[in-house]
Order: structure tokens, then sequence, then C-alpha cells
């Protein structure tokens, strides 16, 4: 198969702390790709070494094809990429920063002239292109972040959360464009701390935590592993006789918890709430509040992350 | 391959990528305040050297002396080629470092190198035009004041000496800023590098005389002096000073300049000149001019080769 990102046992340490860890990771060419993991998972660090700032101290990456390797340049030809929180020179106007990374892509004047105005309204920042980048708002300099993310047409475009700063009006907007480049054959790799903006945009799913990867797959497939259905219980105290009880019950097929949180995952799809209440109310627990919905990515993170953490299913 | 590439083609050429860096900084350069400031500044003292005398002879009521050498001998200011430095590279590398603007740069498909260099090209370039013009309106200004000057030709030479000085600031400056990735660091180890040559130097010349190590180092180096004509010239042999001495080396290409020590014990009250001791050692014009220009290349190409090092090993941590 072809892939857009291909690392292999990428390893990066900093000192005695291994940021990285054999990390394998496969990104699949025109699909829009989700990158998950708690803080300090290793996202960040990894999408560094993914676009030449970091040396990996082990391991291989491959992007579009092409082994990467620190300060390569012609290897970001193809590619567009949007750092966290995104710093730009303050002297620079925002369609100046524009027009002067367009020339280091190589871009024709007839190009640039055609490009920027279309980039520049597509991210919201019209009628704002000729203030110095030093005036922009922190939501200004997300929205020309991803502009110049976007500015060489590239294959693979590669965001670091990129829709911290944003106002709710400019996430959605975000997330639109996201999709359009995505049917015109762009891939998206995006690491982001939103789960139902994963949720809502990509059709992959990469779940790492400690540097290694908890999980990859489609979507659909993650979400839906845990089952039909979750069950979130919320109790003043939660105690090992309650998780016992739980267990009993013929539909729960699996438990974990985080705190004094119960996460129950049942095999069917009707409304069993009553009968897990009485069995924990019966084991002494008292309820606080509880709910139930099917499965989401959420209940799949926080599942595959607490298991690595060590908060294994009960 | 993308559509922008299916539009152009080809690659871009190195060219291409390093000119897009050089107009980057010259943008940052040109719109930095404390540069203007150094413009300012700069402009302020060759206007003061060009129009002092002429508000000092109106109050004495003396006539100013013409003085055919003002043009290619004015200019020379260890401390103007320290600012000018320090106004264009002292954050240049350290300041991308942090403020995180080197992240989306160094994304950018340019090499470190390129990175380098164009930021060392737009530096040359701007000091480079503040001198030209800064040079052309002394040298019309000292026409007026000081009436037909000599050897016009030897101007640009003087540019030439005064662009080599400023460069050994100015590639300290950045391997400094690339080491560090501090600029407050870096400017306290150039101000303090600086002071401590401006300082030493006098004083170790006045007690240990104009040792040749003296010639080794960024500044004003050993004193000397030269005899034209019936003429003695004073000759300081250091960096700071391969404009005049170039100038000397081309209108007396055989001068001789002797080197001796002040004899402090002989020192009366009411000397206009102070007393020395006998001839230490005398070395040619030629060895001189040519000497400090390759001190001043060896600290340039050092410097250098230290930034260009440094950043290229650089990891971007934040």
């Amino acid at each position: 198969m072809d892939y857009a990102i291909e690392t292999d046992n990428l390893t990066k340490n900093f000192g005695s702390l291994t940021a990285v860890n054999k990390l394998n990771l496969k990104v699949q060419k025109n699909t829009i790709h989700g990158f998950l993991g708690p803080n300090g998972a290793g996202k960040t660090t990894t999408i560094k070494i993914l676009v030449g700032l970091l040396k990996p101290t082990s391991g291989s990456v491959k992007v579009l094809g092409q082994e990467v390797h620190v300060d390569q340049a012609d290897s970001r030809l193809n590619i567009g990429y949007m750092p966290e929180l995104p710093k730009f020179p303050k002297h620079l106007k925002g369609a100046e920063l524009l027009d002067i990374y367009g020339r280091m892509y190589g871009m024709t004047q007839q190009q640039r002239a055609e490009q920027i105005p279309k980039l520049i309204e597509s991210v919201g920042l019209k009628d704002r292109e000729n203030d110095l980048i030093g005036k922009y708002s922190k939501g200004m300099q997300q929205r020309i972040g991803i502009a110049q993310a976007l500015l060489n047409n590239p294959e693979l475009v590669i965001l670091d959360e990129p829709s911290i700063g944003l106002d709710p009006v400019g996430m959605v907007e975000v997330r639109e464009l996201f999709k359009a480049i995505s049917k015109e054959g762009i891939t998206v790799f995006l690491s982001s701390h939103l789960l139902f903006e994963v949720e809502q945009i990509c059709d992959h799913v990469t779940i790492i935590n400690k540097g290694s990867v908890l999980a990859s797959d489609t979507l659909q497939n993650i979400s839906g592993a845990l089952g039909p259905a979750m069950i979130h219980i919320e109790l003043a105290n939660l105690s090992g006789a309650v998780i016992a009880a739980v267990k009993k019950l013929p539909f729960v097929s699996g438990t974990w918890r985080t705190g004094n949180t119960l996460f129950i995952q049942v095999t069917t799809y009707d409304d069993v709430r009553a009968e897990i209440s009485q069995q924990v109310t019966g084991a002494g627990g008292v309820i606080v509040g509880m709910s139930q919905k099917t499965s989401n990515l959420e209940d799949a993170f926080i599942q595959l992350v607490s298991k690595d953490k060590g908060e294994k299913p009960q | 391959m993308t559509a922008m590439q299916q539009a152009t083609g080809t690659r871009p050429s190195w060219f291409t990528r390093f000119w897009a860096i050089v107009r980057y900084e010259m943008l940052w350069n040109i719109r930095k305040k404390k540069f203007i400031g150094v413009i300012i500044i700069a402009f302020m003292l060759a206007t003061l050297g060009l129009v002092l005398p002429s508000i000092l002879s109106s109050t004495t009521g003396t006539a100013i002396t013409a003085n055919p050498n003002f043009a290619i001998t004015y200019g020379a200011s260890s401390f103007g080629f320290f600012l000018f430095a320090l106004a264009t590279a002292m954050n240049s590398i350290s300041s991308e470092f942090e403020s995180g603007t080197i992240v989306p740069l160094l994304t950018k498909p340019v090499s470190r190198t390129m990175v380098f260099l164009g930021k060392l090209f737009a530096a040359f370039v701007i000091i480079l035009i503040s001198y030209v013009i800064l040079f052309t309106y002394t040298t019309v200004g000292s026409i007026f004041v000081y009436g037909p000057q000599n050897n016009l030709q030897l101007v640009p030479l003087v540019l030439l000496g005064n662009l080599i000085s400023t460069f050994i600031w100015v590639s300290l400056l950045l391997a400094m800023g690339s080491l560090t990735k501090n600029t407050i660091i870096t400017v306290l180890v150039a101000v303090g590098l600086f002071l401590a040559l401006f300082l030493a130097i006098p004083i170790v010349s006045v007690f240990a005389g104009p040792s040749p190590s003296l010639n080794y180092l960024p500044g004003s180096g050993a004193d000397g002096s030269m005899l034209v004509g019936n003429t003695t010239m004073t000759i300081n042999t250091g960096t700071d000073n391969i404009c005049v001495n170039l100038v000397n080396y081309v209108l007396y290409p055989s001068g001789n300049v002797t080197f001796s020590k002040i004899n402090l014990q002989a020192i009366q009250a009411g000397q206009t000149t102070l007393p020395t001791t006998g001839v230490l050692y005398t070395e040619p014009i030629s060895l001189i001019a040519l000497r400090a220009l390759g001190v001043a290349f060896a600290y340039i190409f050092v410097f250098l080769f230290i930034a260009w090092i440094a950043l290229k090993r650089s990891q971007i941590l934040e």
C-alpha cells in the first residue's frame, strides 16, 4: 500500500527521557488521519521528526515515499506544516509572509497572485492581510498558520492542534476547509486534543501514549471496538465491591475506572441503566450521575490510555 | 506531483529560495527600530563631524583649515562598527529561536545553510547600503566644508575596509546568537568583549608597549608612527583601522612604521608630546595593512563557521 507517512521503530530520546518509543505509524494517502494521545504522549515530537526539525535517535521515517533527514530541503516541497501555536515574524504583513514563503516554494508571481488571495479568503483573513502579524490576535495567527500550510498545494498537510485559539465559528470553518482539501486528494495528518473534532473530520485514527502506538485503524473500527454502547457512572466513592457486582451482569463485557467514574461496556443496544443502577446500589454504591451512549472515540481513547497507564479493565 | 508543481514543472532553484530568505531578512532589518535608530545616530554624528568645525570657526572667528584628506580619513570608528553590527546581527538568529519563528521557517523547502547564508547576505547588503549612503553624504559634505578633496578614488577602499571591520563583529554576533539562541547573552558577551578590547588595548599599550600580539586581536591594535615627508603620522595597526592602513599603503607603499614604548618615567609636567623609549621594532605599512586584513578574515571565517555549524546542529525543541 502507498503510505503518505511511514515510520519504522521510530525512537527519540532526550537524555534519559524516551519521548517516542519504537513508533510504527502508517498513514494512508488521501485520508484525514487523526493523531491522538494525552499530553506528553510524543505527538509533537513525532511530528517534528516527520517535518525534519528533529533527528530521531533510531528508526526511520518516510514521508511521501522519501526518507526524511534533518535539513533536507527538497523533502519538504510537497508538505504543508502548521506547528502548534505557530509564531510568525511580527514585522511582516500577513500577505507578505505568504508571498515570501511562496517564493521559498518556487511559486511564480502569477501563482502567488492567484493562490494567496484565495487562501486569505478561505481562512477568513480578508481585509486584514495587509496588517502586520504583530497586530494579529491568537486566532488570526492560527488562521495565517493554516493558510501557509496550504500555500504550496501540498500532497500532505501536517497540522499540530490547528483549532487552538479559534473561536467556535472559526473551528467549524476550518473543519470544512480540511474536508474540502481532503476531497482534492490531499492527505491530512492532524494532531488534536479535540476528540469531537477528530470524529467529525477524520476517517483514520492513531492513538499513542508514552511514544508508542496503542491503536491505529479506521475511526469506525476504533470507535466500535468497545461494543454497541457504553455506560458512564459517576459514584460518590467507587469500591471494588461495586465493580464486582456490575461485572456479574450478563450483558457487561468489560469495565474500567478513572477516579470515581466507572465505564461499563455492554453488549446490548437495550437501555440497561435501571438494572445497573440496582446492582450498584445493592453493592453499597452511591450514584451521582449516569449516562448511556453509543461507544465513541472518546470512550475508546479513555479506555486505551487508561489501560496503558495501568488502570486495567476490571 | 502537486498542482503547483504541475504548473511550474520544476523544483525551485537554490537561488530562488536563497533570495526569498534575503528578502525575509531585509524586510525585518529595515523595519527594526534599533536599526533605524543606529542609522539616525550615524547621520547625526556624520553631520556633527562636518558642521562642528563651521560652528566653532564662526564662534572663534577663525577660518576653517582646508583638509583635502578628510573624505578618506574620516569614518573609521570602532564604536560605529560595533553599533552597526549590533543593530543588524544581534538577534538575527537568536530571536528566531526565542520567538519560535524558526519552526515555520525551517519547515519550508530551505536548508539551514540557505537560511544562514541568506541572513548573512542580507546583513552585508544592509550595512553596505547604509555605508554607501553615509560615505556619499560625508564625502559631498567634506567638499563643502573642507574644500576640494584629494584621492576621492580611494573612498570605495575606505568603505570596503570599514565593511570588513564591521563584519568581524557581525560574525561574532551571529556565532554567539547561533550558539546560545539567546539575544541577551549574545549582546552581553559582545558588549563585554568590545569594552574589554576598547579599554584593555590602550592600557596594555601604555604599560607593555606596542606588543606585536595586539595585532592579532580585534580592535585598535598597536600604536606606531610613520614619517611622511616632514610629518609624523600616527598609525594604529588593528582590524579597526583596515581602511586607514589600506589607504596609507596605496598612498605610501614604501612607508615604514616604527614602534616605541611610552617612557612613563620621563613624563614631565607641561609636555605636549609623550616621551618614548628608543625604537622597539619597525614594520612596512604593506605588512601592517595586509596582516590586519588577514587577521580580520580569519576572525570572520572562524566566527561564521561556528555560527553555521551551531545552526546546522540545532534541534528545534520549542
